[in-house]
């Protein structure tokens, strides 16, 4: 059984900082995303719970034992990598049964742990191959047989599925999700990919800069992002950001009006808000709705058809662009004048300091 | 389909290296057939009788059987010192390529500085006298170690540099120590590199004839170049038996080549770091 409690984790290289205090902490059996933009430290959050990369500050707890200064081996971890790293001289039998051999296990115990997992990976026939012989998604199987015979309390998996295409990323990715209900075991898994993220975590971790903007459950993160920074990179495609103006402030309300956006009553927590104060409005693409008298107008720029829904892009009188995502197929000409409206509640009010004011 | 140009320019070629590389070694077989006679008049004619079994029986019992040490000197002094050179050469190419460090520079620094600066003889004399290695097998062993690492290092190293670290760090996961990682996952990964390695420097090795003459005095210590001598003087050279000596002395690193010519091209073909 075995949680993880990062608190206050730091890393820096040289001069430069690149984790600035990170605290988390997961639960036995939980899985984990971390995301987060390229450099945003996500990789090296996770090879420092591996033990590849030193903590330069912090402490960070496997279960209930400080591992600051454990050897990797020793800390109950294993790790999948992107590029796989399979050992290339060895079959696949071998490449799983490698740290079972170094750790001196007998021989029919190290037989029966290679061939259960092989067993829970449908890839027995595969067993005398050299990796040189397999696909690109046989291989990930592989990387992931080596970390299951070494049953560890933590799995860690690093952008494991960004060198598969497109068909096959979706069957590893609910493979992942079915190995972590028979495992039970924890998981913590790097990714760029928001798909990923949104489908496989119980709980996502959003790393920016070396910190972290926020914690959550995939969806609440969608609903009630705490920042610009998630709400921006969390959903697909982007939620929109419009900067506008506190007009009045009613109870549990901001009136907030800007250039291209009429006047429009949006819940928020106006603690400290004023009138005049400039706020940023967030709404989902997928939020806006054709409307005549909507709050938003401008000309449409490019319409992309899809079908079962239509992307349009627009441009505001302020010549901010923003994209709303409609419901079925909309006929709409570039150049066309449009109006959209949205609910109230679906409009997120993030205050000067980018904070959002959820209520 | 090749070109007719192209074929004609490659059987040119074909031709050519047959000359430089053949010729030479009939003139050796020729001569080694001939008896003492015929073989002083050093043309490339056809042997007048078959003597090579004489010459042979000659060759090896000459002085006391002294090729027959030579060939048992060479073999160890070759074996040991090729042994050293891949895994120390191995082991150097492996640390400068995975652990940057501000010595690194230097460090190569050195490395060519190895290959660059000629060998000092009459020092090293002195040093291996003060360490008690003078005129020793063991002596000549590290001598050839020291005079080849160099070279051997930086083929390591452009190798190893091509091998991703993620391999080391996924066998650090699985629980190798330093030396494990080493000898289980990169050095069985290397064995292109080993295989031109060993070619090289065996025959190198095996076909010095300086340092063993500088480092390695004595009848007993004698190596399969040193015999050659035997059968030259200022004023009586027996050609015949000198040939035969040379026709002996260069089989086995022929076997060598040819047994590991197989080698190299399965080891290149396979790729090392593939998949």
């Amino acid at each position: 059984m075995a949680g993880l409690e990062l608190k206050q984790l730091h890393k820096s290289y040289g001069g430069v900082e690149v984790i600035k205090g990170v605290d988390i902490s997961i639960d036995h059996g939980e899985f984990v995303v971390f995301v987060g933009p390229s450099g945003c430290g996500k990789s090296t959050l996770l090879r420092m719970i591996a033990g590849l990369e030193e903590i330069s500050g912090g402490e960070l707890s496997i279960g209930s034992r400080v591992v600051n200064a454990v050897e990797p081996r020793d800390r109950g971890i294993a790790m999948v990598f992107q590029s796989y790293a399979l050992y290339p001289h060895m079959t696949v039998y071998e490449n799983m049964g490698f740290s079972l051999k170094l750790a001196k296990t007998p021989k029919d115990v190290r037989d029966a742990k290679v061939r259960e997992a092989a067993r829970i990976l449908q890839m027995e026939h595969l067993l005398e191959r050299k990796p040189a012989q397999l696909s690109g998604g046989q291989r990930q199987r592989v990387a992931i047989g080596r970390a299951i015979v070494r049953q560890p309390e933590v799995f860690l998996f690093d952008e494991p599925l960004s060198n598969l295409d497109a068909a096959l990323r979706v069957d590893m990715r609910m493979e992942l999700s079915k190995l972590h209900q028979d495992l039970g075991a924890t998981m913590i898994y790097v990714t760029h990919d928001q798909v990923e993220a949104m489908t496989l975590a119980d709980k996502i971790v959003v790393l920016d800069a070396g910190k972290v903007q926020q914690i959550g459950a995939p969806i609440e993160l969608y609903q009630r992002p705490a920042n610009l920074f998630v709400a921006g990179f969390i959903g697909s495609p982007k939620m929109n950001l419009l900067s506008a103006t506190v007009d009045a402030i009613g109870p549990n309300t901001v009136a907030v009006s800007g250039k291209g956006v009429e006047r429009v009553e949006v819940p928020a927590d106006t603690t400290g808000l004023q009138p005049g104060d400039q706020i940023t409005l967030g709404i989902r693409p997928q939020a806006l709705v054709l409307r005549d008298q909507g709050s938003l107008v401008g000309q449409v720029v490019l319409v992309e058809r899809l079908g079962s829904e239509t992307n349009v892009s627009v441009n505001l009188s302020s010549g901010v662009n923003f994209l709303a995502v409609l419901d079925g197929d909309k006929t709409l000409q570039p150049g066309q004048q449009v109006s959209f409206g949205f609910e109230p509640q679906d409009a997120i009010a993030f205050d000067p300091s980018g904070r959002a004011r959820h209520l | 389909m090749k070109s007719r140009p192209s074929i004609l320019i490659s059987s040119a070629a074909i031709a050519a290296t047959a000359v430089v590389f053949l010729i030479p070694f009939a003139f050796i077989v020729l001569m080694a057939f001939k008896d003492r006679q015929q073989s002083s008049l050093r043309d490339f004619s056809w042997p007048a009788g078959f003597h090579l079994w004489d010459n042979v029986v000659q060759v090896i019992a000459t002085r006391n059987w002294m090729l027959v040490t030579a060939f048992v000197n060479s073999a160890i002094l070759t074996v040991a010192s090729v042994t050293l050179l891949v895994i120390f050469a191995a082991m150097v190419g492996f640390v400068l390529a995975r652990r940057k460090t501000r010595f690194n520079g230097l460090i190569e620094f050195l490395i060519l500085a190895g290959l660059m600066i000629p060998p000092a003889v009459v020092p090293t004399i002195w040093l291996l006298q003060g360490l008690g290695l003078f005129g020793k097998l063991h002596g000549l062993v590290l001598i050839e170690v020291a005079y080849g690492l160099s070279f051997s290092v930086l083929l390591y190293r452009a190798f190893i540099s091509t091998i991703p670290r993620e391999l080391d760090e996924a066998a650090i996961i699985d629980g190798a120590r330093p030396l494990d990682v080493f000898f289980r996952v990169i050095l069985p990964l290397l064995w292109p590199v080993t295989v031109t390695n060993i070619v090289v420097q065996s025959v190198a090795i095996f076909n010095d004839f300086t340092n063993p003459l500088y480092y390695l005095p004595g009848n007993g210590n004698a190596t399969v170049q040193l015999t050659l001598y035997n059968f030259q003087s200022q004023f009586n050279t027996s050609y015949n038996l000198l040939f035969t000596n040379i026709l002996l002395i260069t089989i086995p690193p022929l076997l060598v080549f040819l047994f590991f010519n197989r080698q190299i091209v399965a080891g290149v073909t396979a790729g090392a770091v593939k998949g």
